[in-house]
């Protein structure tokens, strides 16, 4: 294991960080070789396991790479496993990781936790899914955020030429409320045993919020979601994420609505006309007779729409998530979490 | 007591090739590729361009190829048949 750099102390480490460029803006905790051996012993690989290769820019991280970053991003050594995951899927070219870590568009790969090891490492599913104050949720966003930054080259100004980008690219990590579920969780949606643990990972905006709190009708939180799905700035034939908060969810479950039934309807209501594209500056070109009627949806089809329930126990708020990619270019993936 | 920590970049592999191609000196009797990377108006970039290298040089023949998407690398067979192709290559982003 090759040491590269030797200072007078630990704060003195953390500001050379800095001072070299490897971290996201925020301080990190230096990666000494003891702490990354035992990162790669909770992991069981050895450091030139490869971990991702990249083909645009011809990157290859290793196993140590990933622990170097889990262990300046903050993580527990617990939490290698669910990182090579979420790192095997955005490996998946369905993911287009070049694309979707470096286009003007500025997503955030969103990481999405499913099984059994939400609760082992500690994961929040509840209130305040999106925010602050959960280890695990905070520093494995962060992880693949600094492997972005450090090992696929994505700086900022550079590779990197997001015109906004968004909070998310700090972290941007979630656990299902599978416990408030009534239907499928994700991960069995995606071809996964219910008692698997997996990560998906998803080139992502921000959440978009859906407050519906007065119609307490599955009919009005299914109008108000569809809406935002439909709304100009973000409309595009790509994939959508719909957080669920546990209100919604007992509205839609209590008048009998199924995943399916939900996705079908918020397809069918998630469209504009191309009059509508056209004026708003999404689809090139003046606006021409049979426009005003020719209606346009977003994504492919129902099966385009992921629901996944997160959020605490109060309130009618919950998250449109729109796909990075303006089309078909990048697609989330979910992999299995494999325990050593 | 000091501190010793560890290097978390990574670097493009070392296989990698980074030869620039020889320049050519003109384009009379060259031919010239065009690769349009998928954005919205790189194609009428690309057009302007050709029509400029047209009035200065006796162009052999120009090869134009569209990406599918911007946010996709080019296809190795267009590369390949622009590497293999042509004399001298122009990619341009519009939007």
């Amino acid at each position: 294991m090759r040491v590269e750099h030797e200072y007078p102390g630990w704060a003195e480490a953390v500001e050379a960080c800095f001072e070299r460029g490897w971290t996201d803006g925020l301080p990190v905790v230096p990666a000494t070789e003891d702490a990354v051996r035992r990162f790669l012993g909770a992991a069981g690989r050895k450091p030139d396991d490869v971990a991702l290769a990249e083909t645009t820019r011809r990157r290859t991280i290793t196993a140590e790479k990933v622990a170097i970053n889990a262990v300046m991003a903050g993580c527990r050594p617990e939490y290698m496993p669910l990182l090579l995951a979420a790192l095997e899927a955005m490996a998946d070219p369905k993911f287009t990781l070049h694309g979707a870590i470096t286009s003007t568009g500025g997503s955030a790969t969103l990481v999405v936790v499913n099984g059994p090891i939400r609760q082992r490492l500690g994961l929040n599913a509840g209130g305040n899914v999106f925010g602050p104050g959960w280890r695990a949720n905070a520093t494995i966003g962060r992880a693949i955020r600094l492997i972005t930054l450090n090992c696929l080259g994505a700086l900022p100004g550079l590779l990197d030429r997001s015109t906004q980008g968004h909070p998310g690219k700090y972290s941007y990590c979630i656990a299902e409320l599978e416990e408030e579920n009534p239907w499928s969780p994700l991960h069995v949606d995606r071809g996964l045993p219910r008692q698997a643990s997996a990560v998906t990972v998803y080139a992502a905006e921000g959440p978009h919020n859906v407050l519906s709190h007065y119609g307490e009708t599955a009919e009005s939180v299914v109008v108000a979601i569809a809406d935002t799905m439909a709304a100009l700035g973000s409309f595009s034939p790509g994939e959508s994420f719909v957080v669920l908060a546990p209100e919604h969810v007992q509205i839609l479950a209590r008048d009998g609505w199924t995943k399916p039934r939900i996705r079908d309807a918020l397809y069918a209501r998630a469209r504009r006309t191309r009059a509508d594209l056209k004026r708003g500056g999404k689809v090139a070109g003046a606006v021409e007779p049979g426009d005003e009627t020719a209606w346009i949806h977003r994504g492919l089809g129902p099966e385009d729409i992921h629901l996944v329930v997160a959020g605490g126990g109060a309130g009618g708020h919950s998250a449109f998530i729109p796909s990075w990619s303006r089309d078909r270019n990048s697609l989330s993936v979910t992999k299995e979490i494999r325990l050593p | 007591m000091t501190i010793r920590i560890l290097d978390p970049t990574v670097s493009a592999d070392a296989d990698l090739d980074t030869t620039v191609a020889k320049r050519v000196a003109g384009l009379d009797g060259k031919v010239l590729g065009l690769l349009h990377n998928g954005k919205i108006n790189g194609d009428r970039l690309l057009e302007l361009v050709r029509e400029r290298l047209a009035a200065r040089y006796q162009l052999r023949d120009v090869v134009i190829i569209h990406k599918a998407s911007a946010s996709r690398v080019a296809e190795d067979t267009d590369l390949e048949r622009l590497a293999r192709g042509c004399d001298a290559v122009v990619t341009a982003i519009g939007d």
